[in-house]
């Protein structure tokens, strides 16, 4: 009971709430055993607000360095980093009262977008610079964690209809525009395709992805920004989705000055979900997300070196250059010696930084690895003492400060490197403005034949005729079998001006020790005035060519983006158009008018006419009224 | 025969389908399309803003000791008194009914709930709100009834407490002025609720928060539902202490200082959700490595070793002291105090109590501030039609779609609607409030969906001098040749009579003149006196 009297005391709005809600959580019974029990409570301080878990915390979270010599003092490091959520329901609205979403390590950006949007699957790479399959063999993560040059995203989303999902791929594609800070958002319709045979569509739907309603359809979409610049802006933000901020553990390394200073890059993002599918189990239907973040660059190690010594580039001074012994040298000439062969380095003179404690968030420490052949050397910096282990591995364990040393007297021989199955290039070929046509030629120096997928999307302005595809074959073993030998099957969706690219796909064979290739033409379109961009002298990107190897191995590479040069207007000609258009209207309507309304005469009527206009007429006629004034004119 | 008049007509008939035909068809090609928007009646609307709204609410009496069969309208006649000593901003009337048992168990079995005034007997004069229903209890003892006083005793307590939202918001002008406190985000009716633990380090902690949030928050949550519905989440954050390493580490620092330096963007820039309008929870510890000794300006007389702050518009931070050990569990006992402390916090946030301390009942609370934030939604609605409607006035070459149009309509529709709810003396139980308010939240969207629609700015980017420049070489030279050609076919003398002088004259001219040419030829020798002696004879 409140109050008393008329101007009774009025309860103060916390009393009230905090009555309010004991009331609507508990019983009333629990209420009064808590208002004791809080009494005591507060009166006592032995409330306990924390409480240390002795035995540590785990999360879901992992992070591993690699780091492979490459052939010619080039130097691969790949960072892993994988996480996974918290375990929901799929279909579960988080506006029920009950309804709480929880994140830890999993990235809060990630998941409701995820969940928003339907996807089940994201695949998202960043990546530049040119992979020398030839020298250093095959990719890392067999290629499949490598984009092509560019932004390349793509996609498993659940929609009840193409539309639906398509406009589901939208809204992500937005989203992660202005995550990631890329022109994500310019992939549209045009720009969007449903690959049939590449990207393991067919391996997507046997893993069972879940659906959050059974009347919805899987839908794989794919599109990619042809060589986009990749930059720091990019970086940054991946670093953000990981626990550790990029601030401790192997993160700390990767800074952008060096990042995207080094010969090839690439960033990738793979969020998966993964289900429980077992009616025994209690969790039946319980749903995570996983996600695996990748860093993967390749750096020559000598010229990293040389800038964080020089860092403005600078003849050297003559007792510092190496000159070839075998060859005559002297103080004017000296021809430079084939590459050095005894290196020795640190990470941090590789990424400008050390490494700054470890990954405690899990029980997996954060793990550096070196794949080293014996004639190479790989210690863990500690305060100045070098430590090795047998397997060239190193967990970071302490919160200190970490550095890499590896040294090596001859560096050309590394671990064995993997063959890449095939090799791939694409270009274009012809001349001139209003045709031309693709070539890829496929090597395969194997002994096995190769089964692949290949995967081409095409602007709708490439009109490309399939009826001129051909196939050339160099070896003459094989120089008997035809196009439909090679091609074992086929996938074309045809461009829709504005609306739908060309889509490309064949399910290839190529021969052991055969270099194949295929060529199609096809014609340039002309565009409208507003559809060039701001640079459209540059050309046109292509993006690159997919091949994903079905068979022996699974491998998966892209060739470069290509660069399409379109016939482009002067882009004053709008103006130009109009003024010359209304002058000669102009024109014409002017003679017509003065046809219709100027009067008629003979020519001599005319002539006569003109007689009167001339200058020594109208001087007579002035002096004859001058003289008429005078009175002289009689 | 002359060919004048012809040649005059044709001039004139080229000028008529110039200016008839021509300059109409290419105003009309040229022109941009404006919907006709009913300026008055939004004018007439934003002038006098709640002009036919009466706002009407009913409420049962009910006396359980003695019998007052004319009790309503005894306690109707002394509301209306107290209410008309106070200018009213907005019409607003409390209809005073006698209690009906099966109506109102009706109601209530149906989810609806009235406002009810129970009287009761006690050796006492007081009155009470019970906290979970629309109930105020009146107590009044047998002096009352034989003074008559218990008329006025039910009107100011209905007037001065139970509808003391209603009664200070009403009137003065203040509808408007609360909403637009400097704390409180915008409203919307969908919120989202953002949690953060942050820590400075990047050892692992964890925290009890589902619990916590399933016993202290859905209930309030629940409670705030008709009004404002949130979706939740919490994260925990490493690395990340909103730059508190950079603050004076003194016991002298204030908020003042504080605020300068703490860094919000991170948290700010989250743009997972989809609702417009978010509120965050951020609990923050500061590093062991860069702040080992604690934050010194943080000293709670309860020993608590944290400190609330509100930022405005944005949420509530909470720092604490001392850094966290790690593997750190965040138990109930800690996250019970802060989660009572947001929710308190939290109705500021909201922009529930603003300057208004006292609050009576959080229902009856609730339910009043239902009926301001309705008003509040229709008064912003219209304020928005005004803009829109002096923007367009403003701004001539601004299109105007048919799709503004509907929405304006809409809006204008809903907005009766509302008004028949407000209105209607019948209608005062829970349902009926919430169909308004759902409906005037509907009436802000469609509102602002007129004014952003993205065709009306377009057009303001297009310039008249970009018309100019792509028509005046047509309208140029086409302009000239009919203006100086009509000016001379009116300047040439009309008439066959002249024209025949005139051929005449010129013919008498010309023949003098040759003669006269003739004669300056030979003017060389002195002949000029014979010429005109003959001229002369």
């Amino acid at each position: 009971m409140f109050g008393l009297s008329k101007r009774c005391n009025v309860v103060q709005l916390a009393s009230a709430l905090l009555m309010l809600v004991a009331h609507l959580a508990t019983a009333q019974e629990e209420v009064e055993n808590k208002i004791q029990e809080e009494d005591q409570v507060e009166a006592v301080q032995d409330r306990q607000p924390f409480r240390v878990l002795s035995d540590g915390m785990q999360y879901p979270y992992k992070e591993t360095l690699d780091v492979t010599p490459l052939p010619h003092n080039h130097l691969l490091s790949s960072f892993e980093f994988e996480m996974s959520s918290k375990p929901f329901f799929p279909g579960v609205s988080s506006s029920g009262y009950d309804q709480y979403d929880h994140y830890t390590v999993f990235p809060r950006a990630i998941e409701p977008l995820l969940r928003r949007t339907f996807t089940k699957q994201l695949h998202l790479r960043f990546t530049r610079g040119y992979w020398n399959s030839e020298e250093w063999g095959r990719l890392p993560h067999d290629g499949f964690k490598s984009g092509g040059s560019g932004v390349e995203l793509w996609a498993v989303v659940e929609g009840s209809s193409k539309e639906d999902a398509y406009n589901k791929w939208k809204s992500l594609a937005n989203t992660l525009s202005g995550m990631f800070c890329a022109s994500i958002n310019f992939i549209g319709a045009s720009d969007t395709n449903y690959p049939m045979y590449s990207f393991k569509p067919d391996e997507l739907r046997k893993e069972g992805l879940p659906l959050f309603d059974s009347e919805n359809e899987l839908f794989l979409m794919h599109a990619s920004l042809a060589n986009e610049p990749i930059c720091t802006e990019n970086l940054t933000p991946l670093l953000k989705l990981l626990p550790s901020k990029g601030k401790s553990g192997i993160s700390s390394l990767l800074d952008g000055h060096k990042i995207f200073d080094s010969v090839w890059h690439n960033m990738a993002i793979d969020v998966t979900t993964t289900c429980i599918n077992n009616p025994k189990f209690e969790n039946d239907g319980e749903c995570r997300f996983e996600m695996q973040a990748n860093v993967d660059m390749a750096v020559h190690v000598p010229s990293i070196l040389a800038r964080n010594k020089n860092p403005i580039p600078k003849p050297l001074d003559g007792n510092e250059l190496h000159c070839d012994l075998s060859k005559p040298y002297d103080a004017y000439q000296c021809f430079p010696a084939p590459a050095q062969t005894e290196i020795q380095f640190t990470l941090s003179e590789l990424f400008g930084r050390n490494i700054s404690g470890s990954n405690d968030l899990s029980f997996t420490h954060s793990r550096i690895c070196a794949h080293i052949s014996d004639n190479w050397l790989a210690t863990i910096k500690l305060d100045d003492g070098l430590f090795g282990t047998d397997d060239n591995c190193f967990e970071l364990t302490e919160n200190r400060f970490y550095d890499i040393y590896m040294e090596s007297g001859s560096t050309d021989v590394i671990l064995d490197k993997k063959e890449a199955p095939i090799y791939v290039s694409r270009s274009l070929t012809g001349y001139g403005q209003d045709h031309g046509g693709l070539r890829a030629v496929f090597n395969n120096p194997s002994d096995e034949t190769v089964r692949l997928s290949y995967y081409e999307s095409l602007p709708w302005f490439m009109r490309i005729y399939l009826s001129t595809l051909e196939m050339d074959i160099t070896s003459e073993e094989y120089a008997q079998l035809t196009l439909n030998d090679i091609i074992e099957s086929q996938y074309y969706v045809p461009a829709i001006d504005r609306k739908r690219s060309t889509q490309l796909e064949f399910v290839l064979a190529i021969p052991p020790r055969s270099t194949v290739a295929l060529s199609y033409q096809f014609d340039k379109a002309i565009l409208h005035f507003t559809e060039y961009p701001p640079d459209a002298n540059h050309g046109f990107e292509i993006e690159s060519l997919v091949v994903t190897i079905l068979d022996p191995v699974p491998y998966q590479l892209r060739t470069s983006t290509l660069l399409l040069y379109l016939s482009t207007p002067d882009f004053s000609m709008p103006y130009n158009v109009i003024i010359i258009s209304s002058t000669v209207m102009g024109l014409i309507f002017g003679t017509l008018y003065n046809l219709l309304t100027k009067k008629m005469v003979t020519l001599e009527e005319a002539e006569k006419v003109l007689a009167t206009r001339t200058i020594k007429y109208k001087l007579l006629m002035v002096k004859n009224r001058i003289l008429s004034k005078l009175g002289l004119l009689k | 025969m002359s060919t004048f008049p012809l040649r005059k007509w044709a001039g004139i008939a080229f000028v008529a389908v110039y200016l008839l035909l021509g300059v109409p068809l290419w105003y009309k090609l040229t022109t941009i399309y404006r919907a006709p928007l009913p300026r008055d009646y939004i004018n007439s609307l934003h002038n006098n803003r709640f002009q036919d709204v009466h706002l009407t609410i009913p409420v049962f009496i009910k006396s359980d000791t003695y019998k007052f069969p004319d009790i309503h309208e005894a306690t109707q006649i002394q509301v209306n008194h107290l209410m008309n000593t106070k200018e009213q901003d907005i019409k607003w009337s409390l209809q005073i009914l006698p209690y009906n048992e099966t109506f109102i168990e009706e109601a209530r079995d149906q989810g609806e709930e009235y406002h009810i005034v129970t009287l009761m007997l006690e050796d006492f004069v007081g009155f009470n709100a019970a906290y979970d229903s629309k109930n105020t209890i009146v107590y009044f003892n047998d002096e009352n009834v034989v003074n008559n006083d218990l008329p006025f005793f039910v009107a100011q307590t209905l007037v001065e407490h139970t509808f003391n939202v209603e009664w200070q918001y009403f009137s003065e002008s203040r509808l408007m002025q609360s909403g637009n406190n400097n704390v409180a985000i915008n409203y919307n009716p969908d919120v989202h609720l953002s949690i953060n633990l942050l820590n400075g380090d990047g050892s692992p902690i964890d925290w009890e928060i589902d619990e916590t949030l399933k016993i202290y928050f859905t209930p309030l949550r629940e409670f705030l539902s008709p009004l404002v519905n949130f979706t939740v989440d919490t994260t925990v954050t490493y690395f990340n202490d909103l730059n508190l390493h950079n603050v004076n580490n003194t016991n002298t620092t204030t908020w003042k200082d504080i605020s300068h330096i703490i860094d919000l963007s991170e948290l700010s820039s989250m743009n997972h959700f989809t609702e417009n309008s978010v509120v965050n929870l951020a609990v923050v510890f500061p590093s062991n490595t860069t702040t080992p000794e604690g934050l010194q300006f943080i000293d709670s007389e309860d020993n608590s070793n944290w400190k609330s702050f509100i930022v405005p518009r944005w949420g509530v931070l909470i720092l604490n002291k001392y850094p966290l050990a790690p593997n750190t569990i965040l138990t109930r006992d800690y996250l019970d105090a802060i989660m009572y402390k947001f929710s308190n916090d939290l109705f500021e946030l909201l922009g529930l109590t603003s300057d208004m301390k006292d609050i009576f009942s959080p229902v009856i609370t609730i339910d009043s501030f239902k009926r301001v934030r309705i008003l509040q939604n229709m008064e912003k609605s219209i304020e928005t039609l005004w803009s829109l409607v002096k923007l367009t006035e403003q701004f001539e070459q601004m299109t105007i779609p048919e799709e503004v149009l509907e929405n304006l309509k809409k809006v204008l529709e809903i907005r009766l609607q509302v008004v028949d709810i407000l209105n209607d003396p019948l209608r005062g139980d829970d349902n009926s409030w919430n169909e308004a308010l759902r409906l005037s939240n509907d009436m802000v969207k469609e509102s602002e969906t007129a004014f952003f629609h993205g065709e009306m700015l377009k057009q303001n980017f297009f310039p008249q001098e970009h018309k100019l420049a792509v028509y005046l070489p047509l309208m140029g030279p086409i302009s000239i040749v009919l203006l100086t050609g009509i000016i001379s076919l009116f300047k040439e003398p009309s008439g066959t009579t002249e024209k025949e002088t005139e051929k005449e004259l010129t013919k008498d001219e010309e023949e003098e003149k040759k003669e006269s040419i003739e004669a300056a030829s030979v003017d060389a020798i002195d002949g000029v006196d014979e010429i005109q002696s003959e001229a002369s004879s």
